[in-house]
């Protein structure tokens, strides 16, 4: 078993997900749930030959923040990319079924069961997006995270986290963008198409993958700091993920609503003004976008230590 | 006819009541600029008499927007304006009974969302999510949705319409119609198998293979449909089915049903048993989550 203090310290970025979903949670407190000893692996990836981990690549389990039950998914990257397939989806969406049926169970018996002791999931991503070893069962289970996140809506709040080499891509991209609040590190990164993926279908003249420092501004934990598409903006340690969402822990499903940026016509109507920015500065690169928010030198703000980031960058206003 | 790639706005005249299709307005909301959100078709129609909402794609039409939205792809815009529809249409029905909610139809033929740099700029997995989550919300509250696949249901697309409704139908394989992540030979490339064996083993496992058949036996397509006048009346049938399911209060409809009828149809079989599993261990740890002091 890992050193939880010794994990406290260590980079969010290198640590693996099984780390990942200890450190987040009080020392000791945290239970896997369909854990290696279960040996549910991939059947696909055994028919086609492939190495198989007990885990399928994901980690999930309970915790604890305080008194605060914390339903924790957190994606290993190492194994295929993090990509999600039939049972890696099945435990995710399991996960997210497990923390609403609690909640309902506790509420029917307490109603006034204050916020600091209710569920709530916390999703530590790393991952492209669909398995294409099981491309099918992978799609599928997407939309089944999808539909479980909305059944959490106004229940169980979700909280992703994204700090990990692999960043969170494809259709994960679009799920973390629909939980309640999002906390990531400078090197977390997020989007939907993947550098690679943009420069394959459109050219190296619209995107140049090999370019890092570009990807980082285009999808980088910065960037989507200065866009309001992720909330928290933290450094890259376990502790301060683990700092940021205690934090969280302490609000009300209310109390999140307004760090949603998507799930409502309002939201809907708020995001349509960013797609008419879009069209109106024509931005071909995200400093152009950070240059409107209000920042007269993107470059030296981008290069900066984060502490001086987070102290004087001017986030997008929609 | 012996395809309708390509041809979404046509899909909508066949399916609904001759004359009925009203564009660009749902409920209250009318989608008055013709620039906005172009390769999206939104409107209200009749189907058997009563009122349902149509979505769906226009491989026509092109953004100028943004470039990279042509051929029925889905851009932030379209996403955008998908889901407004369908805030309209809950919106619209808010006060009705269960049993009076409006069906959403969604006719699928779209290849992809917008994959640029300035709709990675802005996140574009938001208008995909919003649009998702939209179609949930109304699922949720009783709306019956029916996904039609016309064309081309392709990976992020299809998740974004399609793969939120409460049942899929699709046309038959010899129309073209496609349903993948991914084409096999592209799949092959990247996770190194040759095609061959991929195709052998396609034929006793669905979950590598692309086309609506091999997605109706793991479930994930409800119906195939084997012929284009045929659509109409298994779009009816199926929204009749699913407001009854939703009567009864039945949780067999939407992406969790077809996780149960992937099972029966012997496609993603170990995903009940992980479910099982994970319920069981954590009812066994449960009492230690509990508030200690109450």
């Amino acid at each position: 078993m890992p050193n939880w203090n010794k994990i406290q310290t260590s980079s969010f970025f290198e640590s693996n997900a099984r780390e990942r979903a200890l450190g987040l949670v009080d020392e000791g407190s945290f239970v896997e749930l369909v854990g290696p000893i279960d040996r549910f692996c991939s059947p696909h990836l055994i028919t086609l030959g492939e190495a198989v981990e007990f885990d399928d690549g994901i980690v999930t389990g309970v915790g604890r923040i305080g008194e605060r039950p914390v339903f924790v998914i957190s994606q290993e990257g190492r194994f295929i990319g993090g990509s999600v397939g039939e049972v890696s989806g099945a435990k995710m969406v399991g996960t997210i079924d497990q923390a609403i049926d609690f909640y309902d169970a506790l509420i029917a018996e307490f109603p006034r069961l204050p916020a600091s002791q209710r569920p709530i999931v916390a999703i530590s991503f790393e991952t492209g997006g669909v398995r294409l070893h099981e491309a099918n069962a992978g799609l599928l289970a997407h939309a089944e995270v999808m539909d479980a996140i909305q059944r959490a809506r106004h229940k169980v709040p979700i909280v992703s986290l994204i700090g990990s080499r692999i960043g969170c891509f494809g259709g994960m991209g679009f799920v973390a963008a629909s939980t309640d609040a999002i906390i990531m590190s400078e090197f977390g990164r997020l989007g939907l198409t993947g550098p690679e993926v943009i420069e394959q279908e459109m050219g190296k003249d619209e995107f140049d993958s090999s370019n890092r420092a570009l990807v980082y501004r285009t999808t980088g934990g910065r960037h989507k700091y200065v866009m309001g598409d992720c909330n928290f903006l933290v450094d890259d340690t376990v502790a301060a993920f683990r700092a940021q969402l205690t934090e969280l822990t302490e609000l009300t499903i209310e109390e999140f609503e307004p760090m949603r940026r998507i799930g409502s016509e309002a939201l809907v109507e708020k995001q349509l003004r960013g797609v008419a920015l879009a069209v109106e500065i024509a931005p071909t690169d995200s400093r152009d976008v950070w240059r409107y928010a209000g920042n007269n030198d993107p470059v030296g703000l981008a290069d900066g230590p984060l502490a001086d980031f987070r102290k004087t960058v001017q986030r997008l206003v929609l | 006819m012996d395809t309708l790639l390509g041809k979404g706005r046509e899909a909508v005249d066949l399916i609904v009541d001759p004359e009925s299709f009203a564009q660009d307005k749902v409920g209250a909301t009318t989608f008055g600029d013709p620039t906005f959100g172009p390769g999206a078709v939104v409107g209200e129609a009749k189907l058997d008499g009563e009122l349902v909402t149509v979505i769906a794609s226009d491989a026509e039409a092109f953004n100028e927007k943004f470039p990279v939205v042509y051929s029925g792809i889905i851009g932030m815009e379209e996403g955008y304006k998908m889901a407004q529809a369908v805030y309209a249409t809950l919106a619209a029905d808010a006060d009705k009974r269960l049993a009076d909610k409006r069906a959403i139809v969604l006719i699928v033929d779209t290849p992809g969302n917008g994959p640029g740099k300035v709709e990675e700029i802005f996140g574009m997995n938001k208008a995909t999510g919003a649009y998702q989550l939209a179609l949930a919300e109304a699922r949720l509250a009783g709306h019956p949705i029916v996904a039609m696949v016309i064309g081309r249901a392709i990976s992020g697309a299809f998740l974004c319409h399609g793969l939120q409704a409460d049942r899929i139908l699709s046309l038959d394989a010899k129309f073209q119609t496609m349903i993948h992540v991914m084409p096999i030979t592209s799949v092959s490339r990247i996770i190194k198998k040759d095609i061959e064996t991929l195709e052998e083993l396609a034929k006793s496992n669905p979950v590598f293979a692309a086309g609506p058949s091999f997605f109706h036996q793991l479930g994930g397509v409800e119906e195939l449909v084997s012929e284009i006048p045929a659509m109409r009346a298994a779009i009816i049938k199926h929204v009749d089915e699913i407001r009854r399911a939703k009567a009864a209060g039945l949780d067999v409809v939407g992406p969790r049903g077809r996780g149960k009828l992937g099972v029966e149809r012997g496609g993603r079989k170990v995903r009940p048993h992980v479910l099982e599993r994970l319920n069981a261990e954590f009812a066994a740890v449960q009492a230690r989550f509990r508030p200690q002091a109450n």
